[in-house]
C-alpha cells in the first residue's frame, strides 16, 4: 500500500474511533486500520465492555480520564472551548469547511483534527500547495503534534497496556509524530 | 500542562481561502475525500475572524443563595469569555463572589454531563452512550407500564430541589409531573422552614427589610449567619453602618469570617439560641427598655410573654444554659434596647435545631419588644418572597389527566362525597424514612436540579432506598453522588445557555437571565426536555400527558411574566429588563405601617396558630435534644462552594483541594489527633474518614465538616447526619418540619 494511502487509511481510522458511540462504532472503526496495524490490535473479548472504557476515557458521565480536545492541554487552564478550538474553527474555514455538530462538540475534539489533517495531506499528495503545506505543517507543529502526545501520555497513565483504548491512543500518537517527522515530504 | 503557547498566525490562515482550497480539491479530483468524513463544506468562508469584540449579555446567578447576583456575561466568537457583576444593581454593585467568578470555568469543564447516557447495572459505573429519543423512549416506557401495572402513578416521584433556582425550573419540572398524573414529590425544604413558620406565627408573613437598608441600623446583630462567606455582597451595608458608628455582634458556635470582622463575638452553646434571646429579653424588661408604646399599639400577648420571662427566664438561668456569662448578655441587651434602631438578621443555620423555630421566635419577639419592627434600619431580618410572585406557567395552569388516580388524604376525604385525589407529599428532610415506608412503593425517580445523596442526611440509608428502585433519572451538569447511582443521566444546561429569569429572597432586585451561547454538547434546559418527555408520552399513549409539547426557554421565561411582577418592579414588559435589573418598587422597611397579617393583625407574641400547630402560644425555651455520642457536628457552608456545586472546579480545589474535620486543640489533644492527621468521623449512622485541622475557632465539644462534594473523593457529612426535624416547619410546608442538620453528633478517632 502506498504510503500516503497507507496514512490516510489510518487517519480515518482514529478520527471514527474517537468520535464513535457505541461498542459496534468502536469495532467498526478499529476494523478500518491498515493491515498491518490492524494485525497488532489487542484483543477484545467484549466490545461492550471497550465502550464502558471508552466512555470512561473520553465521552463521560463521569470525569474523563483523557477528555480528547486540544483545550484542554493548551489552554493555561483545561478547560473545553479554549483558544485552540476557536483556532481549529478558524483553521477549517480556511479550508473551506466547517465541523457539522455547530456549538454541541468543540471544534477541537481529535477527531475533527484528525479529519482536518487527513483532507490536508489528501490534497497535498494530489496537488502540491506551497500555501496549504505551510499551513498543514504549522497545524502540526503547532497544534497538534503539541497535544496529541499529551493526551496519550494522559491515557497511558490510567489505561493498561494490551487494551485497545491505550493501543489507539499510542498508534493517534504516532501517526501525528509521523506527519511532523515527514515534513517536506508534500 | 501549563505552557504559554503561541497561538497560531492569524495571517497564515487569512491567506488560505476557501476558493483557493476548493481549486485544490477539484483540481487533483480530491473531493471525495470529503465523502465519508467528519468536516464540511463551509457554506461562506472569509478571513479569519479576529478576536477583541465581545459582546456583553445580562445574565442571573441561579444558585439560590441570598446574593442572586446580576450579572453581566462577555461573549466573542459564541464562546463565553468573562463574567462581572451588573452595576446596575447596587446590591450586585459589579462584582460578584468567588464562585460566580468562577462560571466560566463550570461551562466548559471538561467533566460536564455531555450527553444522556445509560448505566449498565446501577452504580457500575458501566455507562452507554444513548440518543434523546432512545433516553426520552426508556423513560416514557418506564412510566407507562408503572401506571399499567399500578393504575395510577404514586409510584413515580420527583425530588426537584433548589440547585437550579430560575423561575421557568421551579414551572416546568412540577408541570411535567402534574401533566402526568398524580405522583409522588419530595417536598419541603431543606432550608428554613422552621423559621419561617416562626415568622409566620409572629408576623403573618415573612418580609425583611431591603438588605441595603442596613447600612442605616445603629446595631446589628448577625445571630447565626455568617455573610462574609455566604453573602458576600450585603457585607458593604453592614461595613456602611459600622462606619456611622453602628455596632456589630456576632453570635455563632464558630469563629467565622464574619464574627472576626465584628466588635463583638458571642458562642453559645449549640442549640441554645433561644435561651440567650429570652435571657436578653428578660434584662430589657427589667431595665425597663421595652417600648410598651410601640407594643400597646401593634401587638397581641406581650403581657403574657413578660409574665413567662418573669416566671421562667433569668439572666442567670441563660447564662448556665448558653455558656454566656451573665454581665455579657446584660450588657448585649441594654445594648440592643438603646440602641435606635437595632435589627438582627437571623441566619438560617441556628434554626436547623429541634429547637430552631421557637429561637426564632424569641429573637423575633426581642426585636419587636424593643420596638425595632418596621423601622429604618431595624427589623428581625430572616428573608421574603413577595418579589416571586410569577405565574409558575404552565404548572399554575395545569391539571392531570383526566381520570388520573392518586392519592387520597383520610383527612381531607369527606365520606359520601367524590374521591378528591392528589399528589402524595413526602418530606425531602426524612427522604430515606419516607422512602421506606411508602405504600405504594417508590419504583422511578425523577431527579433535578438536587443532588440528595450529597445532601440529604442518613445518607446510608438513601443508598439502599435508591438501589431499590426500579429506573432513577438525574438531569445535571455534573456527575455528582446522585448520579453514580442512576440508570440514566440527563446533560442540562447551564444559566448561560438558556433563557430565564430570576430572583433573591433576600434583596429586592429582579434580573434577566439572556441567553448567550448555544448549549454545549447535547445539553437541554428542563423547558425543553420536559416538553420532549410529554410529546413522546402522548405518541406512546394520547392523551397520557397534558403538559405543553412545544415550548423554547425563552416562550416559557415571558409567560411566567404577570401584572404583579409589572407593577411591583414598574416595568410595561419583560422585555425592560434588556436594559438592566430592576428594584422592586416597594417600602424597603417591611411592616412599616403595622400591618401585620396574623389574625388579629398584630404582631402575635401570643399566637393561637402556633398553638394550632402543637406550639406553645408563646416563644417558650426547650431544650435542644441531648447529644447521643460524644461531640456536636456542624456542618456548615463554605465560602468554596454551595452545597455540593462550584467545589468540583478546578479554580475553587486551588483554594480547597481537599475536605478536613476541624477539632479545637483540647479535644484533638485528647484523642491524640494533631493537624494533618486522618481520622474517622462516626457514630450508630455512619463514618467519614476526612483529615484533621486543630483550631481553637471550633468549641471544644465540636467537630466541624463543611458539606461539600469534592470530585474524586468519597467524603460525603451525610454519612454521619440523621434525619432529625426542626420544631416547625409543618405550618407554611404543608406538614413538613425543616431539618434539625445542624444538631447532629458523632465520635472521632485517629485512623
Amino acid at each position: 500500500m502506498q504510503e500516503s494511502q497507507h496514512e490516510a487509511q489510518t487517519l480515518a481510522s482514529l478520527r471514527d474511533f474517537f468520535i464513535a458511540q457505541d461498542g459496534a462504532e468502536l469495532e467498526a472503526a478499529v476494523g478500518r486500520l491498515p493491515e498491518d496495524l490492524k494485525s497488532a490490535v489487542p484483543a477484545v473479548p467484549d466490545w461492550d465492555a471497550a465502550e464502558f472504557d471508552f466512555n470512561r476515557f473520553f465521552v463521560g458521565p463521569r470525569i474523563l480520564a483523557a477528555p480528547p480536545y486540544a483545550s484542554v492541554y493548551l489552554s493555561p487552564e483545561p478547560q473545553v472551548m479554549g483558544e485552540a478550538a476557536l483556532e481549529a474553527r478558524r483553521i477549517y474555514a480556511a479550508l473551506g469547511l466547517q465541523s457539522p455538530f455547530d456549538a454541541r462538540l468543540p471544534d477541537d475534539h481529535l477527531s475533527l483534527e484528525l479529519d482536518a489533517l487527513r483532507i490536508m495531506q489528501g490534497v497535498l499528495s494530489h496537488t502540491p500547495s506551497e500555501p496549504l503545506k505551510e499551513l498543514r505543517d504549522c497545524f502540526v507543529h503547532e497544534h497538534l503534534n503539541v497535544w496529541v502526545p499529551l493526551f496519550a501520555r494522559r491515557v497511558r497513565m490510567v489505561a493498561p497496556e494490551h487494551t485497545i483504548i491505550r493501543f489507539m491512543a499510542d498508534a493517534v500518537e504516532r501517526c501525528v509524530e509521523s506527519v511532523a517527522e515527514s515534513k517536506g515530504r508534500f | 500542562m501549563e505552557k504559554e503557547r503561541k497561538l497560531m498566525n492569524s495571517s497564515l490562515l487569512n491567506e488560505m481561502s476557501r476558493r483557493s482550497f476548493v481549486k485544490l480539491l477539484t483540481a487533483g479530483g480530491a473531493a471525495a475525500m470529503l465523502h465519508g468524513g467528519l468536516l464540511t463544506p463551509k457554506a461562506f468562508a472569509g478571513p479569519a475572524k479576529t478576536a477583541g469584540g465581545c459582546k456583553a449579555f445580562h445574565s442571573a446567578c441561579q444558585r439560590n443563595c441570598y446574593d442572586t447576583c446580576a450579572m453581566l456575561s462577555y461573549v466573542d466568537d459564541g464562546v463565553l469569555k468573562y463574567v462581572e457583576g451588573d452595576k446596575q444593581s447596587t446590591f450586585t454593585n459589579g462584582g460578584l463572589c468567588v464562585k460566580g467568578y468562577s462560571y466560566p470555568r463550570r461551562v466548559y469543564s471538561p467533566d460536564r454531563i455531555k450527553y444522556p447516557m445509560k448505566q449498565i447495572g446501577r452504580g457500575t459505573g458501566n455507562w452507554k452512550r444513548i440518543s434523546w429519543e432512545e433516553a426520552i423512549d426508556s423513560i416514557c416506557d418506564k412510566i407507562l407500564s408503572i401506571k399499567k401495572e399500578d393504575g395510577h402513578l404514586l409510584g413515580l416521584a420527583l425530588d426537584k430541589n433548589s440547585g437550579s433556582e430560575g423561575i421557568t425550573n421551579c414551572a416546568v419540572i412540577q408541570g411535567l409531573f402534574t401533566g402526568l398524573g398524580y405522583t409522588t414529590r419530595f417536598e419541603g425544604s431543606n432550608c428554613w422552614p422552621a423559621g419561617y413558620d416562626a415568622q409566620y406565627f409572629d408576623f403573618g408573613d415573612m418580609v425583611c427589610n431591603d438588605p441595603e437598608d442596613l447600612a442605616n441600623a445603629g446595631y446589628i446583630i448577625l445571630w447565626g449567619v455568617n455573610p462574609a462567606w455566604t453573602s458576600i455582597h450585603t457585607m458593604k451595608f453592614i461595613y456602611a453602618a459600622k462606619e456611622r458608628g453602628a455596632k456589630v455582634v456576632c453570635i455563632d458556635p464558630v469563629l467565622t469570617q464574619t464574627a472576626a470582622k465584628c466588635d463583638e463575638y458571642l458562642a453559645p452553646k449549640m442549640g441554645t439560641d433561644g435561651a440567650l434571646a429570652l435571657g436578653m429579653a428578660r434584662h430589657i424588661l427589667d431595665l425597663g427598655l421595652a417600648d410598651r408604646g410601640w407594643v400597646a399599639d401593634n401587638a397581641l400577648g406581650f403581657p403574657e410573654f413578660e409574665q413567662y420571662l418573669r416566671e421562667k427566664v433569668t439572666v442567670q438561668w441563660a447564662a448556665e444554659e448558653t455558656g454566656i456569662p451573665a454581665e455579657t448578655i446584660a450588657r448585649i441587651a441594654e445594648e440592643f434596647a438603646k440602641a435606635k434602631p437595632a435589627t438582627v438578621w437571623i441566619g438560617y443555620g441556628l434554626q436547623r435545631h429541634t429547637n430552631g423555630g421557637r429561637a426564632v421566635r424569641s429573637i423575633d419577639a426581642l426585636v419587636a419588644m424593643t420596638g425595632n419592627v418596621g423601622k429604618k434600619g431595624g427589623g428581625a431580618r430572616y428573608g421574603q418572597e413577595f418579589t416571586w410572585d410569577f405565574e409558575y406557567w404552565p404548572k399554575s395552569k395545569m391539571s392531570p389527566p383526566a381520570g388520573s388516580i392518586g392519592f387520597v388524604n383520610p383527612a381531607k376525604q369527606k365520606p359520601g362525597e367524590p374521591t378528591v385525589y392528589s399528589n402524595r407529599s413526602l418530606n425531602r428532610n426524612q427522604a430515606a424514612r419516607e422512602m421506606r415506608k411508602a405504600d405504594p412503593k417508590i419504583r422511578m425517580l425523577w431527579v433535578s436540579c438536587s443532588n440528595p445523596m450529597s445532601q440529604y442526611p442518613n445518607r446510608n440509608e438513601m443508598e439502599k432506598m435508591y438501589r431499590g428502585l426500579d429506573m432513577l433519572v438525574v438531569v445535571d451538569q455534573f456527575f455528582t453522588q446522585t448520579a453514580e447511582l442512576a440508570d440514566i443521566v440527563l446533560p442540562t444546561t447551564t444559566q448561560f445557555e438558556e433563557w430565564q429569569v430570576n430572583v433573591s429572597y433576600w434583596h429586592y432586585w429582579l434580573a434577566i437571565n439572556e441567553q448567550c451561547i448555544e448549549p454545549l454538547f447535547e445539553a437541554k434546559p428542563n423547558t425543553v426536555i420536559s416538553a420532549l418527555v410529554s410529546k413522546r408520552m402522548n405518541e406512546l399513549s394520547p392523551g397520557s400527558c397534558t403538559y405543553q409539547q412545544d415550548l423554547t426557554p425563552k416562550e416559557c421565561m415571558i409567560r411566567n411574566f404577570n401584572d404583579t411582577i409589572h407593577k411591583l418592579n414598574g416595568i410595561s414588559s419583560w422585555e425592560d429588563l434588556l436594559k438592566g435589573p430592576v428594584k422592586a418598587k416597594r417600602n424597603p422597611v417591611s411592616w412599616a405601617e403595622g400591618k401585620f397579617k396574623t389574625p388579629s393583625g398584630k404582631y402575635e407574641f401570643l399566637s393561637a396558630k402556633a398553638a394550632e400547630y402543637g406550639h406553645p402560644a408563646l416563644p417558650e425555651y426547650h431544650s435542644r435534644r441531648p447529644n447521643h455520642d460524644k461531640f456536636v457536628v456542624l456542618t456548615p457552608h463554605t465560602k468554596f462552594g454551595l452545597h455540593s456545586q462550584f467545589i468540583n472546579l478546578d479554580w475553587m480545589r486551588d483554594f480547597n483541594p481537599e475536605p478536613c474535620v476541624y477539632i479545637n486543640p483540647n479535644s484533638a489533644r485528647s484523642k491524640n489527633i494533631v493537624s494533618g492527621d486522618m481520622v474517622r468521623v462516626y457514630n450508630k449512622f455512619g463514618e467519614v474518614a476526612v483529615k484533621a485541622q486543630v483550631t481553637d475557632n471550633v468549641p471544644e465539644d465540636t467537630l466541624l465538616m463543611y458539606e461539600a462534594w469534592f470530585k474524586n473523593e468519597k467524603f460525603n457529612v451525610q454519612n454521619v447526619l440523621d434525619d432529625a426535624v426542626a420544631d416547625m416547619g409543618a405550618y407554611q410546608f404543608g406538614g413538613h418540619r425543616g431539618p434539625a442538620i445542624q444538631e447532629q453528633f458523632a465520635n472521632v478517632e485517629k485512623m
